[in-house]
């Protein structure tokens, strides 16, 4: 589990007239075991909230600070795309992201290799793979991140092989302590999967901060979750976010 | 409908080979490009026989100022043999130029390499050197070996530097795009995991400049060794290049074509028996050119429904092996 609190949190790339607002005074606190999912329509800053999150970028102004058990915490980050080293193989591409290289890293992996069978997942599994042995200096205190990014990381797989990992994603996360922040433009799979949605329109600005209380694991099928989703989808309109 | 398909697709891998089976033996001899590439050989020099003897018959002039292919294969012989009226062998020759060649190849590698990888990363190194490095891409190699031969003379020092002179332009330019092209989500991803800056450097940025450092290693070799030769031609005492000039100021046409053959043999074997090795053991990650690309029509299973029917394991190997 960790901590995520945000005040104040702007982001603006370029200057003079070529100036974007990515993210516009963003306040938000995400604590404990939550699988939180951030919505909205391209180009609304969902990714530069992540980027900022991981430390990839570095906010305009604001102030941002993730713990985990009162210490810095080491997230994990699941690319939208998968982001390996060409030259190196699998299990040293795991092995680049890890601090330390001992027999029990490479039996991790190895673990994990196994666990989701190199198929035709290959590109979004080699990724997450990534993730969870991920990097440490302290390996014994967080050699599985408890905080995951995730930036829509199913978004170019088929409807079925999705629908079979989010399956899994849920039972992963519903059997740990992560907490996971999950970006996507799929309001269906963020109804499925979270248990609060942060709704971004353009120009970065959070519209909306939803709670959704059902019951796992949610069948995409089922009534209550339809229902679920369409109110969110009306929450949608009535914030004028979807295209007409 | 399935079962058509899968059987259409199991035997299509089949069908040009078959096709191949039914031609007569002679007509495939024919049409084989191994046949086609020995076939050269013999067409080049029945096309010299003929044009040697078509030039001395319209010119009216002593046939035998013209070389034969028999004469040039003795010249050849002799040289390799070390029996040589120049000043110096065969040997001694191509020693005194590839010392030459090598050295100015270090220098040109080094500085430019530098000098590309600040012109990448800084938009003002790149601004100061750019106008220069694409007047020294303009460059030919004589005005070079005319401008260094007058003021560094007739010894090593003229040479070595129409090499580096010659060949820094191409390594500076590959290594910059190099830079430019450096993948930039490969350094978020490293960043986002907390990997040190040096490690990022090591095993991101050095692997992902190899291509780039290749080409232009490539380059440096061979525009490096024709403003070496020019340069020899014109204002040198020695080397492969004056050489050449030696016999054409004795008049001896094989002397001029041999020492020419030794250049393309030279070429030949600088690429296959050092640069190609090489580049084989260091893009080994790469897939090669002559690998059907299949990975995406993999994902697309109607498509190739044969591939659909293999076991997960098989089409693992296929997309590990194109990776």
């Amino acid at each position: 589990m960790a901590d995520i609190k945000i005040s104040n949190l702007h982001k603006e790339f370029g200057v003079g007239d070529d100036k974007v607002v990515a993210l516009e005074n963003v306040n938000l606190e995400i604590s404990g075991h939550v699988f939180v999912s951030i919505v909205g329509p391209s180009g609304c800053g969902k990714s530069t909230l992540l980027n900022i999150l991981s430390g990839i970028e570095t906010p305009t102004s604001g102030s941002l600070t993730i713990t985990q058990a009162g210490a810095q915490a080491a997230p994990g980050y699941v690319f939208q795309a998968a982001r390996l080293l060409p030259w190196r193989t699998v299990m040293d591409n795991l092995l680049f992201v890890q601090a330390d290289k001992s027999s029990e890293t490479r039996a991790r992996c190895q673990k994990y290799l196994d666990m989701v069978q190199l198929g035709d997942m290959i590109n979004i599994i080699r990724t997450s793979c990534q993730v969870v042995c991920s990097s440490a200096s302290d390996w014994r205190a967080r050699w599985r991140p408890m905080l995951i990014f995730m930036d829509e990381p199913f978004s170019h797989l088929d409807a079925i092989t999705a629908r079979s990992l989010r399956r899994e994603l849920h039972s992963m996360w519903a059997a740990t302590k992560k907490t996971i922040v999950f970006v996507t433009h799929d309001v269906g799979e963020a109804v499925e999967l979270s248990n609060r949605i942060l709704v971004f329109a353009q120009g970065g600005i959070l519209k909306d901060d939803i709670n959704v209380e059902l019951d796992f694991p949610r069948d995409p099928s089922d009534e209550a979750v339809a229902v679920a989703k369409a109110n969110v989808l009306k929450k949608f309109e009535e914030l004028d976010l979807l295209a007409t | 409908m399935t079962a058509v398909m899968t059987e259409s697709a199991q035997s299509s891998p089949q069908s040009p080979r078959r096709s191949t089976r039914r031609l007569p033996l002679a007509l495939r001899v024919l049409r084989s490009p191994r046949l086609a590439r020995v076939l050269f050989l013999p067409a080049v020099l029945i096309f010299w026989l003929i044009s040697n003897k078509l030039i001395a018959d319209s010119w009216g002039f002593d046939s035998s100022v013209l070389a034969t292919p028999i004469e040039v294969w003795d010249f050849m012989y002799a040289e390799v043999t070390g029996d040589t009226v120049a000043p110096a062998n065969l040997y001694q020759t191509f020693g005194i130029s590839l010392r030459r060649l090598g050295l100015g190849f270090v220098i040109s590698m080094t500085v430019g390499t530098t000098l590309g990888i600040g012109m990448g990363l800084s938009k003002a190194v790149n601004a100061f050197f750019h106008d220069w490095v694409m007047a020294l891409l303009a460059m030919p190699a004589l005005a070079w070996a005319l401008f260094l031969s007058l003021i560094l003379g007739f010894g090593d020092k003229g040479p070595v530097w129409a090499v580096v002179l010659a060949g820094i332009p191409f390594v500076i330019v590959n290594v910059r795009e190099g830079v430019r092209s450096t993948p930039r989500d490969l350094f978020d991803m490293s960043t986002a995991f907390g990997v040190s800056p040096l490690k990022r450097i090591r095993h991101v940025l050095l692997p992902s400049l190899f291509p780039f450092l290749f080409a232009a290693a490539r380059y440096a070799l061979s525009i490096g060794w024709k403003g070496l030769v020019i340069i020899e031609l014109f204002g040198g005492q020695d080397g492969a290049g004056w050489t050449f000039k030696f016999w054409y100021d004795a008049h001896r046409l094989h002397g001029v074509i041999g020492y020419s053959m030794f250049f393309v043999i030279f070429a030949l074997v600088l690429e296959n028996v050092v640069l190609e090795p090489i580049s084989r053991r260091v893009f080994k990650w790469r897939p090669s050119l002559n690998q059907p690309d299949i990975v995406e029509e993999d994902m697309d299973v109607v498509k190739y429904p044969a591939l659909a029917d293999e076991s997960l394991s098989d089409r693992d190997t296929i997309i590990q092996e194109k990776n």
